[in-house]
């Protein structure tokens, strides 16, 4: 598999696909709350100005009046940071969105702990939780540059509400233009026979290497993305798990209530094995860099390789 | 001569609602008394405003719930459904028995209005957020250049959450002048007088501090109802906001001003006594 420096973040990858989306669908709306220069929203504003709504810092309004306009036939996305959207206007979002299950796609910046200079206000570690308990809504978390780029076809495409988790910064680029990606869908990126290791978002890159680190003791560890996080790739987590014998699911959020929790449950259920899950430990993190605090909060590929070796012992 | 014939012809339309009013009064009575439960107090004081709405303005056709052209009606003060539910049964949208499964498992009545039910254009209930949707419809009438007005009920009480003002500052910047806000001023909420719970005066100043054309009225006075929201739907270059002082519990002298009768069903003895009082027997 190649892995290479991604040259923008998620965040801009999935606005740039969303200019050229608003050709395909010339009907489609777009909403931000005042940070369209963040979000990059701004260029589908520049392009098509009078499609193009800035609702100011009311992360609510804007929610309720883009459910207002979907609920006349219309598409909009609604572009903000993570944390306020799914925490600010979460109401908005359960009662008004998702009940009456409208076509509002949501593009959601800064998840998990990726705006980490910015502090834990900023920073969007419980957003998977919120958004996986709605009905209706479908989750997705792309941790590419060409996942996210079609993150935007795939939201746009399936009816309903869906909420898109992008990231701050840059990490790697593995996914092909020409890849299958879809709603409910995982991508096998590394074969192992030894250890399942299921994420999403940025811890993916944290996977790859720890799995790296784990190939030199001897341990052969696969790593999925699971991109579509709601609905999950139960499938394919299961038949990688019925090969491996033992799943490690790290993830960018709580750990409480998070993807883990979801997998634990199932396979407990279905399928009982060997299981460990990690993430913020009940915890808010801080300021710092991106890999100061994975290191400081028990996220980075030295803490996977661990886990890993623990959970084969 | 024509003058003449236009205050007749008004005075016709007053009367008619008026009689309408009534109408709509004794069935949410009847209804919350049925379903021993449901919010009395606030449908009373909304039910000129709303039988206004319904029996005269609103561009509607029950027969086509969704057609496009209509004017929409958003209950913001949802938890007063009962009287929206008695109005769309009174037009025709679903059978008026229905009215007797207010809040009963199974029912297409809701506890608060949900956008399935015939007639009704989104779910409201959780305050604030039905005037925020109204602010997406008439985007949406004023972005497609649609013929559509978009009225808005909302209540003394709800204009406490901060999301009015989000909402009300939305209208102003893309300048609404097809929303017409109707503020049900009863002057009470769930605990008791506004006054002493989150005093909100003056609503007229506040909306008008956020560029709303406003005006006050007497939400009773079938009249001065009519012709605002007349003026209000023609009045071009701002959203209007109409404060209707009312009276909480309106039409039942007993449920006047009362608390106990924001959310609580009447007794049995209380029940017989409005109905005669709304029928004019008492």
């Amino acid at each position: 598999m190649e892995m290479k420096a991604a040259k923008v973040p998620t965040r801009r990858a999935f606005s740039d696909r969303l200019v050229e989306y608003g050709e395909i669908d010339p009907e489609l709306i777009v909403f931000d709350a005042d940070i369209g220069y963040s979000t990059y929203t701004h260029l589908f504003g520049d392009k098509y100005p009078d499609r193009y709504f800035n609702m100011g810092i009311q992360e609510l309004n804007a929610v309720d009046t883009a459910a207002g306009m979907a609920a006349e036939g219309r598409t909009v996305l609604m572009a903000t940071y993570g944390v306020f959207l799914t925490m600010r206007a979460i109401e908005a979002i359960r009662s008004f969105v998702c009940y009456q299950n409208l076509n509002v796609k949501f593009l959601s910046s800064h998840g998990g702990i990726t705006p980490a200079i910015d502090g834990v206000t900023h920073q969007a570690t419980e957003d998977i939780s919120t958004m996986t308990t709605l009905p209706h809504m479908k989750v997705l978390a792309p941790a590419d540059t060409e996942s996210a780029r079609k993150s935007v076809d795939v939201c746009m495409q399936t009816p309903g509400p869906c909420f898109v988790r992008l990231m701050r910064d840059p990490f790697f680029d593995i996914y092909r233009p020409d890849e299958e990606f879809h709603l409910g869908g995982s991508k096998v990126i590394r074969s192992g026979k030894d250890i399942t290791i299921a994420t999403y978002g940025d811890i993916v890159f944290q996977a790859l290497e720890a799995a790296e680190e784990l190939a030199k003791s001897g341990i052969d560890a696969e790593v999925i993305d699971l991109y579509s996080v709601k609905p999950l790739d139960y499938a394919t987590v299961r038949s990688s798990v019925e090969k491996t014998g033992r799943l490690l699911v790290p993830e960018d959020h709580q750990k409480r209530n998070g993807i883990g929790y979801e997998l634990a449950a199932y396979f407990l259920r279905e399928y009982p094995i060997p299981f460990d899950h990690m993430g913020l430990e009940d915890t808010f993190a801080e300021s710092g860099s991106y890999y100061k605090l994975i290191e400081k909060y028990g996220l980075s590929s030295a803490h996977i390789v661990e886990r890993a070796q623990r959970l084969i012992k | 001569m024509q003058s003449h014939n236009n205050k007749q012809e008004f005075e016709q339309r007053v009367e008619f609602l008026k009689e309408k009013a009534k109408e709509v009064r004794y069935h949410i009575v009847d209804m919350v008394y049925t379903a021993k439960s449901g919010h009395i107090g606030g449908s009373m004081s909304a039910a000129d405003i709303m039988t206004a709405l319904y029996f005269d303005i609103l561009n509607i056709d029950p027969a086509k719930p969704r057609w496009s052209e209509r004017d929409r009606l958003i209950l913001s003060k949802g938890h007063v459904c009962p009287v929206l539910y008695t109005c769309l049964a009174m037009k025709g949208y679903f059978p008026m028995e229905t009215l007797k499964t207010l809040r009963q498992f199974g029912s297409i009545l809701q506890g608060h209005p949900i956008r399935k039910t015939p007639g009704v254009d989104v779910s409201s209930g959780s305050l604030g957020h039905g005037f925020a949707q109204s602010i997406g419809i008439a985007l949406e009438g004023k972005y497609l250049k649609k013929d559509y007005s978009v009225y808005v009920v909302l209540g003394n009480g709800e204009i406490q959450e901060g999301l009015v003002w989000e909402a009300a500052a939305a209208a102003d910047k893309y300048k609404l002048d097809n929303l017409v806000a109707i503020v049900d001023d009863n002057r009470m909420q769930n605990d008791g007088f506004t006054d002493g719970i989150m005093p909100m005066d003056p609503i007229d100043k506040k909306f008008e501090a956020f560029n709303w054309e406003v005006v006050k009225i007497d939400g009773h006075n079938m009249a001065e109802v009519l012709k605002s929201i007349e003026q209000a739907r023609d009045y071009k270059g701002k959203p209007v906001c109409i404060v209707a002082h009312t009276i909480k519990g309106k039409g039942v002298g007993l449920m006047e001003n009362q608390q106990r009768f924001h959310g609580k069903p009447p007794t049995e003895e209380e029940f017989e006594i409005a109905l005669k009082e709304i029928r004019g027997e008492a």
